[in-house]
């Protein structure tokens, strides 16, 4: 098979796959209060942007998992790189960062809501949290694997502290972060949505819960289908990113 | 000059070198051979800096950002271009960010990579990376160079075009050098003196042998000099005595 043409060969199966669900629902082999055919999908959808009620609910869950992913990619490093360079800090953040890792960190979206309240705090509190305990260990583990050859290098041209962290270890890690950075954009907007599901009053998180509380499964559908969307446009700006910053790895 | 006194090693609680002591005078080639794991690289560690004795002293009258290390493998940055990996060398000596990469352009070209200057070490290939890793470190005109074995993995004819051009610089500049090698021709081919370092673990310095080849020189002739052929004998059979020593 001719690796050109596979985004050809996927673009039909997925036309396929759609058209094949319509005609089912149109004869009636779907109950469209569980899975309404696609073309009702595509109807609530429509109407969310027409009626321009949806800009709200997306600007709310956008602020909520891009500051909880500026925070926690922030956070997440400089506690990587502090545990990573510093023994006894190494001691205290480790066994804390490994309890954290250790439980879905989503359960604790209910205790954020009772601590920030349910506007957008509590939210980004939950991004945060998913996404700092996740670069923390990419940072750490990235430091600590760095090329140790690399280091004497730059020690043998007279390079100190500073030199080695501008020279080797940010270089280095940059590689790690960019290579989770899709996995923490994921996190992130899982925090942000969680946390609307929870308690809101605006977010596409919000608006599934609502969706969910009326039966609307068109409306979920569409949502879920918008949410893909945004994330992986954002995945795109991320391969951009990585293709730049990486350009030396080819 | 440096010079290195009743130099002790451990890793551990393995001794590794035991009153080692050799000097390499000013201007002098001088190379280190020895048995595999008998501690030659831990010895050029100890000297600048990466590794701490356990007793003896070095001594020299080079400041430590006049010290120039070649390493075994060219570990060049491979997120820098060729010319900024050059350059790295200079900017961590103090001199300014377009200075440095105008001399590393001028390092790079005069080491035969013009044109090269803005690849990444991966775009190049191994005698390349080695040229643009000698380039780093002479262009901060070292007064002493240390190196390990730095062409090891170099095929014969890149091995002796670089050598060649590494002992033309040496020789202009005056700079003095220590190699150490497998090789016992490429020792005598370069060197002013060669030492030999025993068998371990607790290595020694157990023969010291004057090279008298003159100089300017070329390392592929030098081979051909009647001198060559009875220090390399001699050389062999002091080198088989200490493995075999070993072995038996």
């Amino acid at each position: 098979m001719n690796p050109n043409w596979t985004w050809l060969r996927q673009s039909v199966a997925l036309i396929a796959l759609i058209a094949v669900w319509e005609l089912l629902a149109d004869k009636g082999y779907f109950n469209p209060l569980y899975m309404p055919a696609p073309s009702g999908v595509a109807v609530a959808l429509f109407q969310l942007f027409v009626q321009g009620t949806i800009w709200p609910h997306i600007i709310a869950t956008f602020s909520a998992a891009l500051g909880g992913l500026a925070v926690g990619l922030a956070v997440g490093s400089l506690l990587g790189t502090a545990a990573a360079l510093l023994p006894l800090l190494r001691e205290l953040l480790e066994p804390v960062m490994i309890s954290l890792n250790a439980v879905p960190r989503v359960v604790l979206a209910p205790l954020f809501v009772i601590w920030f309240g349910i506007g957008i705090g509590s939210k980004v509190a939950l991004s945060f949290i998913l996404v700092a305990v996740l670069i923390f260990f990419t940072v750490f583990t990235g430091i600590r694997q760095v090329d140790r050859r690399l280091v004497e290098r730059v020690v043998t041209l007279g390079g100190g502290r500073i030199a080695l962290l501008r020279e080797v270890y940010v270089p280095s890690v940059v590689g790690w972060v960019l290579g989770n950075l899709k996995v923490a954009v994921g996190f992130a907007f899982t925090g942000a949505v969680v946390g609307e599901f929870v308690a809101a009053t605006k977010g596409l998180g919000y608006l599934l819960s609502f969706a969910q509380s009326t039966y609307n499964s068109a409306l979920m559908l569409a949502l879920v289908l918008l949410i893909m969307v945004f994330v992986l446009a954002i995945f795109g700006l991320t391969g951009l990113l990585e293709r730049r910053l990486l350009r030396w790895r080819g | 000059m440096l010079r290195a006194n009743a130099l002790a090693l451990s890793y551990g609680a393995t001794p590794i070198l035991e009153g080692v002591s050799l000097e390499v005078p000013s201007g002098k080639f001088v190379s280190l051979i020895g048995p595999s794991g008998s501690g030659k690289s831990t010895l050029l560690r100890a000297i600048i800096g990466l590794q701490a004795p356990s007793s003896g002293t070095i001594e020299t009258d080079v400041l430590s950002g006049d010290i120039g290390m070649l390493f075994q493998d060219d570990a060049l940055l491979p997120w820098r271009t060729a010319e900024e990996n050059v350059a790295l060398g200079l900017r961590l000596k103090g001199v300014d960010k377009g200075t440095a990469i105008a001399s590393a352009r001028l390092w790079l070209t005069r080491l035969g990579l013009h044109g090269l200057s803005e690849r990444f070490p991966r775009q190049l290939s191994g005698g390349q990376r080695k040229r643009v890793a000698l380039a780093q470190v002479l262009a901060r005109e070292p007064r002493l160079l240390l190196m390990d074995e730095p062409f090891a993995s170099l095929d014969a004819i890149v091995r002796a075009r670089v050598t060649q051009d590494l002992l033309r610089l040496v020789e202009s500049r005056g700079i003095s050098v220590l190699l150490v090698t497998h090789d016992l021709e490429e020792a005598l081919a370069l060197s002013d003196v060669v030492y030999l370092l025993s068998q371990g673990p607790r290595a020694r310095i157990s023969g010291r042998y004057d090279v008298p080849l003159p100089r300017p020189r070329d390392p592929i002739r030098a081979r051909a000099h009647p001198d060559f052929a009875p220090l390399l004998q001699r050389l062999w059979n002091d080198l088989s005595r200490e493995v075999g020593g070993r072995a038996a």
